[in-house]
């Protein structure tokens, strides 16, 4: 059985999928199974060939996908209808936000099943706000009054080389729409209306919340496309804040000495919204191991390995028990602060074309980023660029959602 | 004297000369070579994205291992660091805390310059670049290191355009014997809807294309008469010229006057089909949900495979003209006598099979002759026009109507019974009689057109097609010998068809 895997852990990866896998292998031994790592974007193109793989094309039993995909691979007929695979597939004690993502649209048939989540959140250091701030809570709960704070830590920590108040938690080091959209959401809009028949795309508030994201990058306050071994972090003293969706507990809590606090992200309208992104497991409806590739997941569904997984990939577990269980069972003070940031979790929905939007965003981002770092960034262009989106969007929902 | 450099470089090229399906299987083998030959810590490869000035990750190799990683760097930002990557190939990093080195792996062919014998190198593209990384024990890399890993990266760089080579020469041999393979279907069939499904399905499968559409136009490509789409699940929807949008139909001249139909940065594109100066219709393929760009190659294999397609669906669409020209008749444009009559068998063993019914109807128009001789063969041809529209226009789609001969025309209904065949009957005698001769050839009378009709039913007025026929002529005689204007069924004036003869 072959399990493609993205890189959750970074440069471990590996270390930490293998270390996962061995907990099954042991319950399993006759089970014989391995591990490929694959960037999101490797995964995207593949899900569009898989269903045709060539004579030298390996075929995955098992895929992790973000929970947002499943309505695509149904749509493509790729994925393998769990419910009919074993008809007790339970989907019962599930984070709320989560379900939904795993069923067929308009059915109850279940189709990927949950494996884990993350959720965006402000970290910041408290010993540097202390420099700048009484009161970084209130400071810190609008977007203006970060800005304003990524200003004053800058001329603070003017003299220290290589600092830069926001690390820039995208791993590809550039701008991701994954954290632009908390800021999206913030002003009142999302990526479609509430009935999914048309895009806010072009829309003034769109725009303007996406460009609440790009100032970061606009005023400096936060590196895109450099040497990310070269930056500086929370933890070596070159950054201060970070808005990320993994919690850190594992980073932050293994440096003592240094305080790192966790807020929700700051609000750039009247909406305060955190971004949830699930990770979700599929089974290849070409697999050839369709009963051992069932077992791995709900083997990866049992509280204890969700809350094995939730604390080497610093992340939340996807069932309901297992998500108090992790929060309050934790010894880091810090995971309290996401009750109050769970409430706020918003995510994207489970259609057909959600994944291509977050493509064609993700593009304009690229571009943005490019053109910010040559210094020849204009709104306009931006501007132009979400109208062109939003036709293309428009047109995706006529073919697909029609 | 034991050259080292040779050597690592002769054991390098040894390593690396097998065939590898892809860039990715090359990486990595190669990078956990370079790992341990220079004990390094980690290694990267960065793919050149020329357009973007962006170094973008590819392959991170660390331990044991390797793995895709994703991470862009811009190198508009670092002058420096770029002028000296490009002019020594080799740079070291400033900004890291530790040794790391970047080492640019470009693919060049040198060619002799004839004058004055030196040699220069017109042909080279930068492939990648790799990063070399001791955070460990911070060892920096010395000349002589540096100079080999320049040496490796050349091999390296050579290795990934023969396996880029061996891999665009392959996928074009799959896909042309693919290609071939649907033509080959295709062409050996005249009937344009055999095969077309399985070839778009084909091509779908083949490229892996979102979705790929056929539009069929008519000759002048003015208007789409028909599509034929394979979407995303592979599902195959036809769709007939009324259901086809607004916005479909404005691609047609958008494609036919359009000079080039490619870009590369396009996930659609669409290809027109001519046959010489007649136009056939479009294809049109797209990864417009992907998002995957279309290669150039692939859209080369396409265009030949669209201009096959092309005469193909000409050439079925010939066939199917020369059938229809032998199947219909010219002036009435119903189906000819036959055509009809293997129609009828059809249906007769359908009905036979299946308990069904069917019902026949032979129509006649009253006094044809006179019409003929009075006003001219003309009035006569277009009597026989009006009468045969507006049958056509009367009849449900499973009716099968047909120009038996003159002015005689037969209506085989199937599933029909006596009494359904009379509100048929009804009907057309109604329609018939409002067509009015034009005044302007009758010296301004005003001269309604009348039919007899006479209706036989399977299998209760008859168990063969012949009875069935002689049984609606009967019933047609005794509509005749009453006045004519008129329709009769068989069973019901079966008493008084005494003096029939069939002539």
């Amino acid at each position: 059985m072959i399990v493609w895997v993205m890189p959750d852990a970074g440069d471990k990866s590996k270390e930490t999928y293998n270390a996962f896998l061995s907990l099954f292998r042991k319950e399993n031994p006759q089970i014989n199974v391995s591990m490929r790592v694959f960037t999101r974007n490797v995964l995207w193109r593949r899900m569009f060939t898989i269903k045709n793989p060539t004579h030298e094309e390996e075929v995955p039993d098992v895929i992790q996908i973000p929970h947002y995909w499943t309505a695509l691979l149904v749509r493509e007929g790729v994925a393998e209808n769990l419910s009919q695979l074993d008809p007790g597939l339970s989907l019962t004690s599930c984070v709320k936000a989560l379900k939904n993502h795993c069923y067929k649209p308009g059915t109850k048939d279940i189709y990927s099943y949950p494996w884990w989540f993350d959720i965006s959140a402000l970290h910041y250091r408290e010993d540097h706000l202390k420099l700048v701030t009484n009161h970084p809570e209130k400071d810190l709960s609008t977007w203006e009054g970060f800005l304003k704070i990524c200003a004053a830590l800058r001329e603070r920590f003017q003299n220290v080389p290589g600092y830069y108040p926001v690390q820039n938690s995208d791993w590809r080091g550039s701008l991701s729409m994954r954290s632009a959209l908390p800021c999206v959401w913030g002003r009142g809009v999302d990526l479609l209306t509430a009935d999914f028949k048309r895009t806010s795309v072009a829309t003034k508030a769109f725009k303007e919340g996406i460009r609440d994201y790009i100032n970061l990058a606009l005023e400096n306050y936060m590196p895109i496309l450099r040497e990310r071994g070269s930056l500086g972090t929370m933890v070596s003293g070159q950054a201060s804040l970070m808005i990320s969706r993994k919690q850190g507990v594992g980073t932050f809590d293994a440096r003592r000495g240094i305080p790192v606090r966790t807020l929700p992200v700051p609000s750039t309208g009247d909406t305060r919204a955190a971004y949830l992104s699930g990770m979700n497991l599929f089974v290849n409806v070409r697999s050839q191991h369709k009963k051992e590739a069932l077992s791995f997941i709900k083997f990866c569904a049992r509280p204890e390995v969700q809350a094995y997984l939730a604390r080497t990939l610093e992340v939340f577990p996807a069932f309901e028990d297992a998500v108090e269980l992790f929060v309050l069972s934790s010894p880091s003070k810090r995971l309290r602060a996401y009750e109050n940031i769970l409430p706020l979790a918003k995510t994207l929905p489970n259609l057909t074309i959600t994944g291509t939007i977050m493509e064609i965003l993700k593009r304009i981002l690229a571009v943005c980023a490019t053109q910010i770092v040559e210094g020849r960034f204009t709104q306009a262009s931006l501007d132009r660029e979400l109208d062109l989106a939003a036709k293309e969007i428009e047109y995706l929902l006529s073919i697909y959602e029609g | 004297m034991f050259d080292k450099k040779s050597y690592t470089l002769y054991k390098f090229h040894k390593q690396l000369n097998q065939a590898f399906q892809n860039k990715r299987e090359l990486l990595e083998s190669a990078l956990p070579v370079l790992r341990n030959l220079f004990k390094l810590d980690r290694i990267y490869f960065f793919d050149w994205q020329q357009e973007r000035a962006i170094l973008s990750l590819r392959m991170m190799c660390k331990k044991e291992y390797c793995m895709d990683k994703q991470e862009d760097i811009s190198v508009i930002g670092e002058p420096a660091f770029l002028k000296q990557l490009l002019r020594e190939g080799i740079t070291e990093t400033t900004d890291l805390s530790y040794p790391a080195i970047y080492v640019l792996v470009k693919w060049q062919r040198p060619s002799m310059e004839l004058r004055g014998g030196e040699v220069r190198t017109y042909m080279q593209e930068k492939v990648g670049v790799l990063r070399l990384e001791r955070f460990r024990k911070n060892r920096p890399f010395t000349p002589q290191e540096k100079e080999l890993i320049q040496a490796l990266g050349q091999e390296i760089s050579h290795n990934l355009r023969n396996t880029e080579i061996d891999q665009a020469k392959n996928q074009r041999l799959n896909v042309s014997t693919a290609l071939n393979d649907l033509s080959t279907v295709f062409a050996s069939s005249l009937r344009l809807n055999d095969g077309l499904e399985l070839i778009l399905q084909g091509v779908q499968k083949y490229f892996r294309f979102d979705r790929v559409r056929l539009y069929l136009t008519d000759s002048y490509g003015r208007r789409v008469k028909s599509a034929l789409c394979v979407d995303i699940s592979g599902q195959v929807t036809h769709r007939k010229g009324d259901e086809i949008t607004e916005q479909e139909q404005a691609l047609v001249k958008e494609v036919f006057d359009s000079a080039t139909t490619y870009r590369s940065t396009r996930s659609v594109i669409y290809i027109p089909l001519k046959v010489q100066r007649s136009k056939v219709g479009f294809l049109a393929f797209d990864n417009i949900l992907s998002r995957r760009h279309i290669g150039y190659l692939d859209f080369i294999s396409l265009q030949q495979f669209a201009s096959q397609m092309a005469l193909s669906i000409d050439n079925a669409r010939l066939f199917e003209r020369v059938q229809e020209l032998s199947n219909y008749d010219e002036l009435t444009r119903l189906p000819v006598r036959r055509y009809f009559n293997e129609k009828l068998s059809e249906e007769i063993y359908r009905a036979k099979r299946f308990n069904l019914t069917l019902s026949l109807m032979i129509i006649d128009i009253d006094f044809f002759k006179q019409i003929n001789d009075n006003y001219g063969h003309q009035i006569g041809d277009w009597a026989l026009q009006e009468v045969s529209r507006v049958i056509r226009h009367s009849l449900r789609q499973t009716d099968v109507p047909c120009r038996f001969g003159g002015d005689e025309m037969v209506i085989m209904l199937p599933s029909t019974n006596s009494e359904e065949s009379k509100v048929i009957a009804k009907r057309l005698h109604e329609r018939i009689t409002a067509i009015v001769l034009p005044t302007k050839y009758t010296g301004g009378e005003e001269i309604h057109i009348s039919i007899s009709q006479g209706i036989a039913t399977f299998p209760s007025d008859a168990s063969s097609t012949e009875e069935l026929f002689a049984q609606a002529d009967k019933a047609l005689y005794v509509v005749k010998q009453n006045g004519r204007g008129h329709f009769a069924v068989y069973r019901e004036v079966a008493d008084q068809v005494q003096g029939y003869s069939k002539e």
